[in-house]
């Protein structure tokens, strides 16, 4: 009953931050200079006409009211429109432009949780042998190497380079539309390499700490196989902190593919965010904003009600 | 010596470099984008000065002339500009970091030593601005402030404090309990005294190094957000808006790419192995 209560609270303040974020993204249009009956209205606008269209649009009403307002639109999806181009409503914006960053991001987490549980599963296994060194220099360089970085280093190596243009590089450029995915391999190699490097080393430390633990060594001695027993003995138990991180590093794909959607014009929750930015759109950035929020939070709820299911332990110590 | 000795004289020589290279860079080598004309005659217009520098001797290759690495698309001496983007960045970083480091130690001992309704709403709210990703928040007070150096500096300073305070809290957290701060206690020292006294020189050493790994991870985020265009803003250089140029012009020209990734990955490189480095000498557990 306690793991219940528990998860009741995580929701429950799951719920909160929601709410914390959307009040910030409201405070941060409420400070920002100049509103939207400012921008709608023009620059050669009376003060006259501002002020017309600013108590048609509600604005002039104290913040607590709008706020409130704000948070229950919001819930039902509507966000408002656009304040520039042809004016169009940010939610069907978001619905546009929200499977592209879903999908490279879910690609590449899978990519990276794959190779990475795998990578590092042999560089425990091998600890301080040839080849866990040359995985862990490598691991740290795709951990501090930028994606922006990497991303034409990739491209000027791979597509101009080797002739392999035609396949990563040129198909985005010059017709988007094609019902092919080349263009979004390098993208996703690019998004993936973080999240792998990161999963190597989390895996690695977990394995070498499960490794020294006594259930292996009574497992040695019972004379279970080598692969079962790193498979299915060592791996098991050392997976669990790998699922937190991979949980949280999905989080942070889904807020942090700005650089990716930026370099590679791919047109995701990201670019949307930096062009409504640099164009001043506020109800976009807002929009943006609160629903990556809301998936980095609800991917660190799904960690919280997946982890007591893995791992018997906290499952018993929390009943 | 350890290997990882090795590494932490590298990155600290190199970091040497670094910090004179941006001292005395943009001193001995200046970017030339508004030739002296401009002195001479008000009427010519930024455009000309543009045009002229456009016209003059762009993308020329490394070594010709008195440009060492080449020049830029608007004739600008490589060299110089990587200079004064080195300032760029680590002064960004420096002054972030400078900010984050006051602003954590005072939340993290707050958190441990404020008053006792206090303590609790610190330590969550820093739980809940470390979990928050950071990039969208620095997003927010950007779209909020505006574009350039300052609005980014306001914004990685939000961001990066909760790390330190952290650090700063656990670490506080368990020396409160050494004997030798308990019999300071007894002897009645207040808790001011107690702070400043005993336990934040014992954690300076550690603080060094984290502000290290941190700083590197300052500086990396500031050039995320000018490469991405919502951070220092032409014709301010920084590695991360020069790495946007060169991108636009990476099929023609992709040596320009080279230089400020170089730069920034060393850069980078290097405050993680001094980090690194300098916390296996001051941390109990490693």
């Amino acid at each position: 009953m306690q793991l219940a209560r528990a998860l009741v609270t995580r929701l429950f303040f799951g719920v909160l931050s929601l709410l914390f974020i959307s009040f910030v993204t409201f405070m941060a249009d409420e400070i920002a200079p100049g509103d939207a009956a400012t921008v709608l209205s023009g620059e050669k606008a009376s003060l006259e006409t501002v002020e017309r269209l600013r108590r048609q649009m509600g604005l002039d009403r104290p913040w607590p009211i709008r706020y409130v307002e704000f948070v229950g639109h919001s819930a039902r999806g509507d966000f408002g429109k656009s304040l520039y181009g042809i004016k169009e409503d940010v939610g069907v914006i978001l619905a546009r432009n929200l499977p592209m960053t879903l999908f490279i991001a879910t690609c590449a987490i899978s990519i990276a949780s794959l190779i990475g549980i795998t990578l590092g599963t042999f560089a425990g296994v091998y600890q301080n042998k040839l080849p866990d060194r040359f995985i862990l220099v490598v691991s740290t360089l795709g951990v501090t190497l930028p994606n922006f970085v990497l991303a034409p280093l990739l491209v000027f190596f791979l597509a101009n380079k080797q002739g392999l243009f035609d396949l990563f590089y040129q198909t985005w450029e010059v017709n988007r539309k094609d019902p092919d995915f080349y263009y979004l391999f390098l993208p996703i190699v690019v998004l993936s390499a973080r999240p792998t490097a990161l999963i190597t080393r989390l895996t690695r430390a977990s394995m070498v700490d499960t490794l020294q633990q006594e259930f292996i060594r009574t497992a040695v001695a019972k004379g279970v196989p080598r692969f079962r027993l790193y498979t299915v003995h060592a791996l098991r138990n050392a997976i669990l902190p790998v699922v937190t991180a991979i949980g949280t590093t999905f989080g942070f794909l889904l807020t942090g593919s700005f650089v990716v959607e930026t370099f590679f014009r791919l047109p995701g929750l990201g670019s949307t965010t930096i062009d409504a930015i640099k164009k001043g759109d506020m109800p976009v950035v807002q929009a943006c904003v609160m629903l990556t929020g809301a998936l980095f939070i609800f991917l660190n709820l799904v960690v919280d009600f997946l982890l007591p299911i893995l791992d018997p332990r906290i499952r018993e110590s929390q009943v | 010596m350890k290997k990882r000795d090795w590494f932490l004289i590298g990155g600290a020589i190199y970091l040497v470099f670094i910090v004179a290279f941006a001292a005395f860079g943009p001193a001995i080598r200046q970017v030339q984008l508004y030739p002296l004309a401009k002195q001479v005659d008000p009427a010519i217009t930024q455009f000309d000065v543009v045009r002229e520098a456009v016209s003059k001797k762009p993308f020329q290759p490394p070594g010709t002339g008195e440009a060492f690495l080449g020049t830029d698309e608007l004739s600008r001496d490589v060299v110089a500009r990587l200079a004064q983007g080195a300032r760029v960045s680590l002064l960004v970083g420096l002054v972030v970091q400078g900010i984050a480091l006051v602003v954590g130690v005072l939340m993290g001992v707050l958190g441990v030593f404020g008053p006792k309704w206090l303590r609790q709403p610190i330590m969550r709210f820093t739980d809940g601005m470390f979990a928050f990703p950071d990039i969208l928040l620095a997003i927010l007070i950007v779209a909020v402030v505006g574009l350039g150096i300052l609005p980014v500096i306001a914004a990685l300073a939000v961001t990066s404090w909760p790390s330190i305070a952290r650090l700063v809290s656990t670490q506080v957290a368990t020396l409160k309990d050494r004997e030798y701060v308990v019999a300071a206690k007894a002897a009645g020292a207040p808790t001011g005294y107690l702070v400043i006294k005993h336990i934040l020189p014992q954690l300076s050493g550690l603080l060094l190094a984290y502000s290290m790994i941190e700083l590197a991870g300052t500086i990396l985020a500031e050039s995320t957000l000018s490469f991405l265009g919502i951070g220092v803003q032409e014709p301010d250089p920084s590695w991360g808006n020069m790495i946007n140029t060169a991108r636009i012009n990476m099929n023609s020209h992709p040596v320009m790419l080279i230089w400020p990734c170089l730069f920034l990955s060393a850069t980078i490189f290097a405050l993680n192995f001094v980090g690194d480095g300098l916390r296996a000498y001051f941390d109990p557990k490693s």
